[in-house]
């Protein structure tokens, strides 16, 4: 199996338990925490060269960069079955917002001094700790268009990509 | 110039002119001639500062349907990183690199 292929098989399983997670009972944090690895290990896959046997090196911000680099690429319009050029640019744009505020959710990122869904941060102004699984995360509220459209954009990526 | 270069140089201008076409914030791209993949820099204008201080290509497999027959690495960077970041040691120097028009 090469880098990329494990890079996938990891995020679609991480995939299915982030599907696990969404139930009333389960803390919103347990679902973005598996969310920001997904997104994660897609674009670990993305930066792994299928020919290669290195591992791929780690890379900041490369979800974001991910997402931008598909926003050429007319093969993955088809893909996600956009036939407007313009509509597929559009949308992708729409989603990189949100893309970029996942991304701060890793720990490398976030630090203790920031919201995240894995560990507990201490507020820098006020001085107050809090636990990820208090907090309520509002810029990435799973009802919002931008969270539906960016988990569709996951899934799907998930299917097309090899 | 072998048959293969020519195949892979032609793949790299298709690629630059459809990402040019489907992303306008592409201001230029520059390849990095290879005998077996298409290996292209973007530079791009909203994309977020590389915070490694290096070049990160994503890869992508061949698409022979779609006029993609080799294998293709792209990175984007922004135009203040043009010439500056090093790109992957296996690419080669900014010295090798053709911007495609």
């Amino acid at each position: 199996m090469s880098w990329r292929e494990a890079f996938l098989r990891q995020a679609r399983s991480e995939n299915e338990i982030r599907r696990l997670l969404n139930k009333p009972n389960v803390k919103y944090s347990h679902r973005l925490h598996y969310l920001q690895m997904v997104t994660e290990k897609l674009a670990k896959a993305g930066l792994a060269n299928p020919s290669d046997t290195d591992s791929p090196k780690t890379s900041h911000n490369a979800f974001v960069r991910y997402l931008q680099t598909l926003k050429g690429r007319a093969f993955t319009q088809r893909q996600l079955g956009y036939a407007s050029r313009k509509a597929y640019r559009k949308f992708i744009d729409s989603i990189l917002p949100q893309a970029h505020e996942i991304e701060r959710l890793a720990p490398s990122v976030a630090a203790m001094t920031q919201p995240n869904p894995e560990y507990p941060w201490r507020d820098p102004r006020t001085g107050d700790i809090s636990a990820p699984a208090d907090y309520d995360f509002p810029e990435l509220d799973p009802l919002r268009s931008d969270m539906l459209k960016i988990e569709k954009m996951i899934e799907q990526l998930l299917v097309v990509l090899t | 110039m072998s048959s293969k270069r020519k195949m892979i140089e032609k793949q790299a201008k298709y690629l630059a002119a459809e990402n040019r076409k489907n992303d306008p914030d592409i201001k230029k791209v520059y390849w990095f001639p290879d005998e077996a993949e298409v290996r292209l820099v973007e530079v791009h204008t909203t994309i977020p500062k590389s915070l490694d201080g290096e070049i990160r290509p994503f890869y992508f497999r061949p698409d022979p349907a779609g006029r993609l027959p080799a294998p293709s690495g792209i990175a984007l960077i922004r135009p203040d990183e043009a010439k500056k970041l090093p790109p992957p040691t296996d690419w080669g120097g900014w010295d090798i690199a053709e911007e495609l028009k």
